[in-house]
């Protein structure tokens, strides 16, 4: 803790109230223990300091100032604990600016508050929609899976392997099925670049290809497509996969980057 | 330079500070009177020009009167003169005010226009306005004789109730080349003016 003498300097600003930090606390430090150096040296200070006062605009409180104080101490008995009552105001009493700014700090809070509900409800709403959209998707794949699935094990499939004219390129693997189409699935696909796409195409014995499905490898490189076949299987001699301008082509617009013979 | 030392409050013609809050604490209102005829017109100036509006300035003046009144107790002589406990109540609760019109004011909340009044009022005690006037000068004259950059740092403090930070903030100035004036100015007006009550 400073010295007496160390805080000297600092009593008029402390009366002036400018003081902050350490050092304003360690004179109120002194002034709390009662220190008999400092209290009456800050007394002092407030002498000083209290004369600028003197800077003020001369102004004179009107007479009924003097009036209501001399009524409100005539008109009250001495003094008690219980009856240390603020004085009545004549205009906007001081506890009224209290609450007031008491009740705008609450309105300000609620708004606050509401605006930061607002904000993680409609979070909340954004999140919603977001599982909706993959619920929905895993709906759609479980169901895929279940098509894929009754289309593989049925005994009426026929298993197709639609190999690769790049030999770096991953096998393709299809189900043909009469009736409930082509299951088509395939891993470690290349990426396709946005304006190009992956055409499945059923290329009947006699007469031109006939496009069943338009597909891209997802991020991971996976395909899971089921497609109507739209031909007698019987018809069909070979299902192939082109890459086509994106929204795909009527008929095949490059040679086939995989294909199977089916008859 | 020491300056002559100038004596800024009421002059105690007739019973001594003490002697009236003696009386006070009996309940004696005559001399809560005379002590309202002795600080009332420079607390109200003090008041009224942190405040800045008459009306709460009078309220303000009428709380810290009756505070008086009802907490004569609470003063102690031993601790120091009345003026400077009555001015620092004051000053007190005027900034206070302030402060809360200030808040008001943030929130775009203050239907009130507080330039609408002068900052001094008539007079109908013209010898006591011209001691008041007087004081007010000699004190003006002081502090004017100090940089202006200075001078303002003092008023920021004294009147707004700022801080050493606040005001270097206002001002755009560093703190330590405000609390320099801050403490250059306020010896020198120790210097110059004294301690007013002792």
């Amino acid at each position: 803790m400073k010295e007496c003498a160390q805080l000297a300097p600092l009593y008029e600003e402390f009366a002036l109230g400018v003081l902050e930090g350490e050092e304003r606390a360690e004179l109120e430090a002194h002034l709390a223990r009662a220190c008999d150096v400092c209290t009456p040296g800050v007394a002092r200070a407030r002498g000083v300091v209290a004369q600028l006062a003197g800077l003020a605009p001369d102004a004179q409180p009107p007479a009924s100032v003097k009036a209501k104080i001399l009524r409100a101490a005539t008109g009250s008995p001495a003094p008690t604990e219980a009856q240390k009552i603020p004085a009545r105001r004549a205009v906007f009493p001081a506890w009224a600016w209290a609450a007031a700014a008491a009740l705008a700090l609450v309105t300000g809070y609620a708004v606050r508050q509401m605006q930061v509900l607002t904000s993680q409800l409609a979070d909340l709403r954004r999140q919603m929609r977001i599982a909706e959209n993959q619920n929905r998707a895993l709906l759609d794949q479980i169901e895929i899976g279940r098509q894929v699935a009754a289309i593989v094990i049925s005994p009426a499939s026929k298993a197709l392997k639609l190999m690769p004219t790049d030999t770096k390129m991953p096998m393709v693997v299809a189900y043909l099925h009469p009736q409930m189409g082509v299951a088509l699935s395939a891993g470690q696909m290349p990426a396709v670049p946005s304006a190009r796409t992956l055409q499945l195409w059923s290329v009947p014995k006699k007469g031109q290809p006939l496009s069943l499905a338009i597909f891209r490898p997802d991020a991971q490189g996976q395909v899971t497509i089921i497609a109507p076949v739209k031909m007698p299987m019987e018809e069909i001699a070979l299902l192939a996969v082109t890459e086509e301008p994106a929204g795909g082509s009527p008929q095949p617009t490059s040679a086939p980057a995989w294909k199977a013979q089916v008859n | 330079m020491l300056l002559a030392v100038v004596q800024t409050w009421p002059e105690e013609d007739g019973p001594s500070d003490a002697a009236l809050m003696a009386r006070v604490l009996h309940r004696d209102s005559r001399a809560l009177e005379l002590l309202y005829d002795r600080y009332s017109r420079l607390v109200y100036s003090l008041v009224l020009r942190i405040a800045q509006q008459p009306a709460s300035a009078e309220e303000i003046v009428q709380d810290v009167f009756l505070q008086i009144w009802r907490n004569a107790k609470r003063y102690q002589a031993a601790r120091g003169p009345l003026g400077p406990w009555l001015f620092t109540v004051a000053r007190n609760r005027a900034l206070d005010f302030l402060r809360l019109k200030r808040e008001k004011q943030r929130r775009r909340e203050d239907p009130e226009d507080f330039s609408i009044l002068p900052a001094a009022v008539a007079s109908p005690d013209p010898e006591g306005a011209l001691d008041q006037a007087r004081r007010g000068e000699q004190v003006r004259a002081q502090m004017g004789s100090l940089p202006e950059a200075q001078r303002r740092a003092i008023e920021l403090a004294f009147f707004e109730g700022m801080t050493h930070s606040e005001i270097s903030a206002a001002m755009g100035e560093p703190l330590g080349t405000v609390k320099s004036w801050i403490r250059g100015g306020l010896l020198r007006l120790r210097e110059v003016l004294g301690e007013g009550f002792a």
